[in-house]
């Protein structure tokens, strides 16, 4: 069955312990702008979203790759980079829908999170449980979609109310 | 540069010839004063004479980090600024949580230095090397959170960290803050009429380097426990849900919640203002700061009624109670309002919450009129009148005006019947604690370099009663005096210890809320710790991290004596000392401040009768180079 890291926003505090183990991990340095995932804060409305790589069902990385060196796992459903394939064009960076691929300007590499092969160091810090790492569960994700998206609009027709 | 967890390099920008220069952190710093509050004292005492005002162009205000900022250490995304205070012409500092500390470090620096001043309104703009100051006279006169929103637009990176002031801090309002992301305040001491003063209305970093330890494994794993500690600790996950508004109900309990201008300490209103009230009604998500495990920051909705639509994070314990019990106000959305009002203009909701309980107790006494306040009735409990008179501070208009001032000044300008109701220490007003009911912060109060202070020596331990920690801290033949909060004995103790300890957690930078209620981490903690991070193993002794915690405590003590501050200076408002507690568990009861002092002088090695420090703990201290900038 594959793994795949799910999302809570109404639960993230956007405390971004996630992206410094994640660059912790794979850089051996505390670097954010190097994680494989990344928290984007509304500091205006009080919301944090992190973004993660996938659930993709249809992978616009790997879509996009004019030399296929963007790749699934045919068993743990993941997207992977083939090293000796790329060419650096960052058409993946560009078509990520996330925005979590990213190319290092120093080692000249892409880089993409690879669930750190199977124990994610983002899961195991996050103080809240707002990322999972397990079996896709679409239902759950989508009520919860569901209860931010009303939030928002809440204060969304508030505030238009506020300005007539 | 060598050590770990420092990027080596202070960016200094002159504002007056456009230049930003670039130095390495000389050696001797760190050994000596670690980072944060230390570097920072070091800078300030060199470079800022007695002669120097706050708002004179020769001020400096600094941005500081710690060894541990940027780093995954729990709570180190704090940040300090620092400047000679426009509040009360002393010592100034003012430590605020956000995310602009490590995106400092991650551009690549540990301190910033704001020297100078710039013939028109800029903001400076810090990207990585791109270093650049660029034209804010758009941006005068804008709100903070206008302003946060309208230069990231400009910087092009919703990334950016932004520090900004509001119209408070333009106008010299002096208590204004430094807004940092929309809610995050560096509220005391007037740093936002510093930044004012120098034409800059905000600060925009944008980092994506990275900050390297020592022991890169070894650290991480010790973070990793350090985060469980954190998880685990009653305290923290109290902070996790109810964030600091859980201490109104234990403010309540033990008869020490401010009420009526620190008249007395019980609020017969304190329900509607504290957590079990607020959360299920008001808040509509958790926030934290960066590296933050506990997330004690709240955002809340206001539904109905008149502040219907107001979205704003906070406030803490310190606004509610200081736009609530202090002023006689039993609301919570009033005190959100305020929050956001003080937020927007950039005004320390502390001191001008205290500043118009002060206006309310005078007008109470008829020494203000309503010829006075310009119409508005300034009785307890007047919501109304309590938010236009903020307002009015903000703009400095009408009697705004005098208050904006603080109420120190306030008070010698309307006449000595005044001055017994300004609740201020060296004109910092009193934070949300009282002397008599826990008489450890009475000292605190009378001793911290800033003021009024409740965040450099408020022991905690002594208050709530636990024993065992204070056995273990102070000896179990200082039981039971120095956990009883009535009586004076061994308090100087215990905030001698406290104030050491929370020293080195502000050259860290890490969070008040690690380190309190009792504490997840204390000196040996931050023992184990400092090696790992910077590779130097004399931070692993925990008598050198006191010695270190001690010679910045009196460096602070001697910039302030450079200024006139003596013994005579570490003084109540009179209502503590004079006044007994009128009602609650704490009736009766005074602050006998003086034997507290003699005690806690002697243990600092300054001098009884005048406060200073003598000529011997300046040696012992290797502070002997201060001489050279002594007058
Ligand atoms: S699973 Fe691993 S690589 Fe992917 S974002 Fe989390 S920490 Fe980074
Ligand atoms: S660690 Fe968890 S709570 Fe913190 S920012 Fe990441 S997802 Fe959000
Ligand atoms: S405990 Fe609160 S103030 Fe402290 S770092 Fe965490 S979120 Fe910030």
């Amino acid at each position: 069955m594959p793994q795949q890291l799910t999302v809570d926003y109404t639960k993230c505090t956007g405390c971004r312990l996630c992206e410094l183990a994640c660059s912790a991990h794979h850089e051996n340095k505390f670097q954010p702008s190097l994680a494989r995932l990344k928290i984007v804060r509304y500091d205006d409305i009080g919301v944090d979203i992190p973004n993660v790589c996938g659930p993709c069902e249809e992978a616009p990385c790997v879509d996009v790759c004019p030399t296929y060196a963007m790749r699934r796992d045919p068993i743990t459903d993941m997207t992977y980079v083939d090293y000796d394939k790329c060419i650096l064009c960052k058409s993946c960076v560009g078509a990520c829908v996330n925005g979590v691929i990213r190319l290092d300007t120093e080692s000249m590499r892409i880089i993409k999170c690879d669930h750190c092969d199977g124990d994610p160091e983002c899961v195991k810090i996050c103080p809240t449980g707002a990322i999972q790492f397990g079996p896709p569960a679409r239902s759950t994700v989508v009520d919860r979609h569901d209860k931010a998206e009303t939030y928002l609009a809440e204060m969304t027709r508030t505030a238009s109310e506020g300005e007539s | 540069m060598g050590f770990g967890g420092y990027q080596g390099t202070i960016l200094r920008v002159d504002l007056g010839n456009k230049q930003f220069k670039e130095h390495p952190i000389p050696k001797e710093w760190i050994r000596d004063y670690i980072g944060g509050d230390g570097f920072a004292a070091k800078i300030l005492f060199e470079e800022v004479p007695p002669e120097c005002r706050p708002l004179d162009k020769e001020n400096k205000l600094i941005l500081a980090t710690g060894p541990v900022t940027g780093t995954s250490w729990p709570t180190s995304g704090r940040s300090a600024f620092f400047s000679k205070a426009a509040l009360t012409g002393i010592w100034g500092e003012s430590h605020v949580g956000g995310f602009i500390g490590p995106e400092l470090k991650y551009a690549g620096y540990d301190l910033l230095v704001i020297e100078g001043r710039c013939e028109k309104p800029v903001y400076i703009s810090i990207e990585d090397s791109d270093l650049q100051l660029k034209d804010a006279s758009d941006l005068w006169g804008e709100m903070t959170d206008t302003t946060t929103s309208r230069v990231r637009r400009l910087e092009g990176d919703p990334d950016t960290q932004v520090a900004a002031i509001g119209p408070a801090g333009e106008h010299g309002v002096r208590f204004s803050s430094i807004i940092v992301n929309y809610a995050r305040a560096a509220g005391r001491t007037g740093m936002g009429a510093v930044l004012g003063s120098k034409n800059v209305k905000a600060i925009a970093i944008r980092g994506r380097g990275a900050v390297q330890v020592n022991d890169h494994e070894a650290f991480v794993e010790l973070a990793k426990q350090a985060h469980r500690r954190t998880r685990e600790n009653p305290q923290a996950q109290e902070m996790s849900k109810w964030g600091t508004w859980s201490l109104t109900a234990t403010k309540q309990e033990i008869g020490e919640l401010p009420t009526y201008n620190h008249r007395t300490g019980v609020f017969s209103g304190w329900e509607k203002i504290s957590a079990g009230y607020i959360r299920p009604r008001y808040t509509v998500s958790d926030r934290a700061c960066f590296g933050c495990t506990i997330g004690c920051k709240k955002v809340n909705y206001i539904k109905e009624g008149e502040y219907a639509g107001t979205l704003e994070e906070g406030p803490e314990y310190e606004g509610l109670m200081a736009f609530g019990s202090s002023l006689g106000i039993d609301d919570y959305p009033t005190t959100l309002k305020a929050n956001e009002i003080c937020n927007k203009y950039g005004m320390d909701i502390i001191s001008v919450g205290t500043t118009i309980a002060f206006a309310m107790e005078l007008y109470e006494e008829g020494i203000l009129t309503t010829e006075d306040t310009g119409g508005l009735e300034l009785e307890w409990g007047n919501k109304k009148a309590a938010i236009q008179l903020l307002e009015m501070i903000g703009e400095r208009e009408g009697l705004g005006e005098l208050l904006s001032q603080g109420s120190k000044n306030a008070a010698e300008a309307i006449g000595p019947e005044a001055e017994q109701y300004a609740m201020h220490v060296k004109g910092l007003e009193v934070s949300g604690q009282d002397g008599r009911t826990h008489r450890s912060i009475g000292l605190a109060h009378a001793t911290a370099a800033r003021g009024a202070d409740h965040l450099r020596s408020l022991v905690t331990v002594d208050q709530l009663g636990y024993e065992d920690v204070a056995a273990k801290r102070w000896g179990k033949d200082k039981l039971p005096e120095i956990i009883d909060p009535y009586t004076e004995k061994y308090k100087a103790a215990a905030v001698v210890e406290t104030e050491n300890a929370y020293c080195i957690r502000d050259t860290l930078i890490v969070c008040w809320y690690s380190v309190s209620w009792p504490p997840i981490f204390w000196m040996e903690d931050f023992a184990e710790l400092l090696p790992l991070v910077t590779g130097i193993d004399e931070f692993g002794s925990v008598d050198n991290l006191n010695l270190i915690a001690e010679r910045q405590v009196t460096l602070k003590r001697l910039f302030n004596a450079r200024e006139g501050i003596t013994r005579a200076d570490d003084t109540l408002p009179r209502r503590f000392t004079k006044d007994p507690m009128p009602e609650g568990p704490g009736k009766g009861q005074t602050v006998d401040l003086d034997p507290m002092l003699d005690a806690y002088y002697r243990r600092r090695g300054w001098d009884k009768e005048t406060g200073l420090p003598t000529d011997k703990i300046i040696k012992n201290l290797s502070l002997d180079w201060t001489r050279d900038f002594m007058n």
